[in-house]
């Protein structure tokens, strides 16, 4: 804790503050879409003065009928609830499989091919997959938010293994080999040691698998389509028909869908940072 | 209970996370190959074709082109992005104030949906830009068009890249660093012979990550060019997702989508194996 | 502390879960009426057709009508087919996606369905000539139409007191004039490939022959000949575009169009609603694109937007028909007309839209020709050559490329358009 104390007082300035100006690479866009999730219809021009100025009235309108068009909580429903079943499985399925097969993979040429077999999987162009997995999930009677989820736990598998067998590289067999000779099982040693260990990589493929999944449009239009249930992003489709696109309120819709996942974000990040004073413990 | 060995727990986790993914993945996949001997439309009654959307394939300038394109456009976006997200994590990984917003902030981009970042620099490109260069659009110029997409891109992944590479850096231990000062190496120094060394699984991930997103690339073609000026940024997938689902050419897409999960799957074995390579180097 | 949260989250999911499927829909077809679905693609109508829906069962009790209207409803409607769970009718365009379905025979023959005979005939046939080969029946019930042609402001013609040109001199003079004075007579969103499609259709109703494609499969013509003029004079109108056209795309040239930056705007009516989202005030009219020399040669651009087709999945075709009637009646159209900004396919008179208003006399007249893109693949993105050719301005090298591209992409069309033609054509 000393020196964590000692690191904190040297704060490099210089750092900071061209991170800080850096920022503005993001804050220019994000201002833009703000001030047009603000404005009317009407207030649109071409014209650059126009465009970058604050709207006439800061009314909450927009956000009121872009919730009331998307039908806002119940498809903010379907997207916590897919999204949130999607990370809780993926961490813990493909945990234990990336543990499985980093740990197996030098020696054992089954893992080393179970590895590459899964990456490769990363590289099927998803247009392929569609049809024959909508025809698969109709006849599985999972062409619903399951099968979906079944879906997004298939997708994001080559990038979470690749992430937990890389992460696992850098931790030391020696912290297992203490527990076996305490006389626990691979089983127990994983969920008691690795896994706690683990932590930051967590929380980083909870924030990657999340992003996907909250994002995504394609599979729940092809795969939910028919069940009446919409997703957020699949809702935010009806700001967009064939001849006309309602920025403003497109906009606004999509500032509220950034909020959950930029809070999940945020604590996601803490848990990266606490992984390190853990790990630093230890 | 018998206890499990530590192979037979192994086991145990790997086959059935590899039915799952057999059964959403390359069962699909296998059907989709089968389609590609097909004049399939996506719908209805279809004809068995040979290898003829194949042969098609190969005499296709328009298929040419789009891989010339995607490819230049990935290995620059690659590079790119890699160089900035690794110099943002050490940045965001520094003795830096307001960490947490910080990190926010750069994690933005990420979220933003795809009609936003199209719009918004639609706008900068076609009015903001050439106002303050006096030059005229990028994206109407089939020469720089592609360049505009890469930036937008990495813009876009730059947030998730620099995510795994802040990750990877909580695996390097705080006496690494301390040993290294004592030894005098500081700066470049200390980030060549220390720091990167220790992560280059990351580093590893990070390339075939980015360099197969961008292989893919779709929603940011979508969103700012929709393959024009004159059919000069029509990527792969773009090509896939458009005829294929839009138009009447499922089968010939097939196929095409067939080759080119072999070229990447082809990319990224060489990839892994070259850094793989390098990591027990050292 | 991990295994606590875990186990939080998932108990958290399960019961957003259930709250959701309670809420679900309910409505299982165990009332032992006959339940008919229809999927329409039209979602920015979705209003007007929960008007219908309302209506439709709320006057029949045997019958229970659902209409859905979803996001990229091409898609989904693909995928209803796929997981055969196809809606009993669909709505969708007069276009290449309809030849597609009737060439996939997964439409059902609705020649006895008394209501055909209330649609104009001009509609009928533009329905007709979207089959890749002749076929037996009618397929579709064109329900709207949309118009292409030429938006202009009407109060800066009035102020500068221009006239409507009927002939392409009269055309390319006031352009001229409105050049001269300073203003921008033209503008493109030429970024948004697609928009290059409206004056290329526009002129080509006016100088290619109506079933030009159909010519071609079956080897008469090539479209080198057919489509040359269409060319030289797409290229005379970007002469008169804004400075670098292709910078800018659909909504920018909507956005300038609305805000007064340009007296004229070659597009479809179904721009009109994005335009007065900018400036609803705006008092916009039209006029048929003038590319012949004669003002009787000229010919307005109209193809069918939105039509019903019953499904070869459809249970009871009598229920069908009953919907599909009801569809027509004057009340229902007018519920969607005064929704939507479009033309109805039905011939009887209604209250349309001032934006139509220089188009009305074609309209009544059926002076009319289906956009020619209905006719191309979409995935030869001629679009996208448009774009190309007038970024280079070849047109021989556009053209040949056209034929080309044309043969390779239509190849098992043209050859059942030719075995068709050998067994002894439509004689």
């Amino acid at each position: 804790m000393k020196q964590k104390n000692r690191v904190a007082a040297t704060t490099n300035w210089p750092l900071t503050i061209l991170l800080i100006v850096g920022c503005l690479t993001v804050i220019f866009p994000l201002y833009m879409t703000i001030i047009i999730a603000f404005k009317k219809p009407s207030e649109m021009t071409n014209d650059i003065a126009g465009l970058l100025s604050l709207p006439k009235t800061w009314s909450l309108e927009n956000f009121a009928e872009a919730m009331r068009v998307t039908d806002f909580w119940h498809s903010l429903g379907y997207s916590v609830m897919i999204t949130i079943v999607t990370v809780v499985l993926a961490i813990l399925i493909h945990s234990l499989a990336g543990y499985a097969i980093g740990r197996s993979m030098a020696k054992s040429r089954f893992y080393k091919v179970s590895y590459l077999y899964i990456v490769s999987g990363m590289f099927v162009p998803f247009a392929i997959l569609m049809m024959p997995l909508v025809k698969q999930t109709a006849q599985m009677g999972v062409d619903n938010w399951f099968g979906v989820i079944l879906c997004y736990l298939v997708f994001y598998m080559p990038m979470n293994v690749m992430l937990y067998t890389g992460y696992l590289k850098n931790i030391p067999i020696a912290l297992e080999e203490a527990a076996f000779v305490d006389g626990a099982t691979t089983w127990q040693t994983y969920w008691k040691v690795i896994f706690p260990i683990m932590s930051p990589m967590h929380a980083t493929v909870a924030v990657l698998t999340a992003l996907g999944t909250w994002n995504d449009v394609m599979t729940p239009l092809v795969i939910m389509s028919g069940t009446g249930a919409n997703t957020l992003p699949l809702a935010q489709l009806t700001f967009q028909t064939q001849f006309g696109t309602n920025y403003n309120l497109a906009f606004a819709s999509y500032l509220l869908a950034l909020l959950p996942i930029l809070v999940f974000y945020l604590i996601c990040q803490k848990q990266i940072i606490n992984g390190v004073v853990n790990g630093a413990v230890k | 209970m018998k206890k499990l060995s530590r192979n037979q727990t192994f086991l145990l986790i790997t086959i059935p996370v590899l039915a799952l993914f057999f059964c959403f993945n390359t069962l699909p996949l296998i059907k989709g190959l089968m389609y590609s001997f097909t004049n399939f439309k996506g719908f209805g009654s279809y004809d068995w074709v040979g290898f003829r959307n194949y042969a098609d394939l190969f005499s296709d300038a328009r298929v040419g082109k789009s891989y010339l394109f995607t490819f230049k456009f990935a290995v620059v976006a690659t590079i790119l992005t890699n160089v900035i997200a690794l110099l943002l994590a050490l940045g965001l990984n520094g003795k830096i104030r307001a960490k947490s917003a910080l990190r926010g902030v750069y994690f933005v981009p990420r979220i933003l949906g795809g009609l936003v970042v199209g719009y918004i620099f639609g706008y900068i490109f076609t009015y903001i830009l050439p106002a303050v260069t006096g030059g005229s659009s990028m994206l109407s110029n089939t020469k720089t068009a592609w360049f505009a997409i890469v930036i937008v891109a990495a813009w876009q992944s730059i947030a998730q890249t620099t995510l795994i590479y802040i990750s990877g850096l909580q695996t390097v231990p705080e006496d690494v660093y301390e040993a290294g000062a004592i030894d005098g190496a500081t700066g470049w120094k200390s980030f060549k012979n220390l720091t990167f060394p220790l992560i280059i699984p990351f580093f590893s991930i990070n390339l075939v990550l980015s360099m197969k997103d961008f292989l893919m690339v779709f929603d940011q073609i979508m969103a700012m060019t929709k393959g024009g000026p004159a059919q000069s940024t029509e990527s792969i997938s773009y090509l896939i997702y458009n005829n294929g689902m839009g138009g009447g050419q499922f089968g010939f897409q097939s196929a095409n989508a067939v080759i080119f999960f072999i070229v990447i799957v082809a990319i990224s074995v060489f990839q892994l194996n070259f850094t793989g390579k390098k990591e027990e180097q050292l | 502390m991990k295994k606590r949260l875990i186990a939080t989250a998932l108990v958290a999911a399960m019961l957003i879960g259930t709250v959701l499927s309670a809420s679900g829909c309910s409505s299982e077809s165990s009332d032992g009426k006959t339940h008919i679905t229809i999927l329409q693609y039209k979602q920015e109508a979705v209003k007007a057709f929960e008007t219908m829906q309302e209506e439709f069962n709320a006057t029949h009790d045997d019958i229970v009508l659902e209409i859905e209207s979803p996001n990229d409803a091409m898609t989904v409607l693909k995928t209803r087919f796929i997981k055969e769970k196809a809606p009993d009718i669909i709505g969708i365009g007069g276009d290449v996606n309809y030849s597609n379905f009737l060439d996939a025979e997964i439409l059902m023959d609705i020649s006895d369905f008394e209501g055909l005979s209330l649609i104009k005939q001009a509609y009928l046939d533009i329905d007709k000539n979207l089959e890749f080969v002749p076929m037996d029946g009618i397929y579709a019930v064109p329900y709207v139409a949309n118009a292409a042609g030429v938006l202009y402001n009407r109060d800066m013609f009035k102020k500068n007191g221009w006239e409507i040109p009927t002939t392409w001199d009269e055309f390319m003079d006031l352009c001229e004039t409105i050049k001269a004075s300073g203003q921008q007579p033209l503008y493109f969103g030429f970024k948004d490939v697609w928009t290059c499609l409206a004056p290329w259709n526009a002129l080509a109703c006016d100088l290619a022959p109506a079933d030009v494609c159909r010519q071609v499969n079956k080897g008469e013509t090539v479209f080198k000949d057919e489509y040359r003029e269409v060319s030289e004079k797409m290229l005379e109108l970007l002469e008169h575009a804004q400075e670098d056209p292709f910078a800018y795309n659909y909504n920018d040239a909507c956005t300038a169009f609305a805000n007064g930056e340009a007296a004229m705007y070659c597009i479809g009516s179904y721009a009109v609603p994005q335009i007065q989202s900018v400036n609803p005030d705006m008092d916009i009219d039209s006029f048929v694109m003038p590319g012949c020399d004669t003002e009787a040669d000229n010919i307005l651009n109209s193809g069918v937007d939105l039509q019903f087709c019953v499904t070869n999945e459809c249970k009871n075709k009598e229920a069908a028909y009953e919907v599909l009637s009801f569809l027509l009646e004057d009340s229902t159209i007018q519920t969607y007309l005064d929704d939507q900004n479009a033309v109805p396919c039905k011939n009887q008179e209604f209250k349309l839209s001032p934006a139509l208003d220089g188009m009305l006399d074609y309209i009544n007249e059926g002076r009319i020709v289906d956009y020619q893109d209905h006719y191309y693949p979409s995935e030869m993105s001629v679009d996208a050559q448009i774009q190309t050719f007038l970024l280079n301005g070849d047109v021989d090298k556009f053209l040949d490329k056209f034929d080309t591209d044309w043969v390779r992409y239509n190849r098992d069309i043209i050859r059942k358009v030719q075995e068709y033609e050998e067994k002894g054509g439509n004689k």
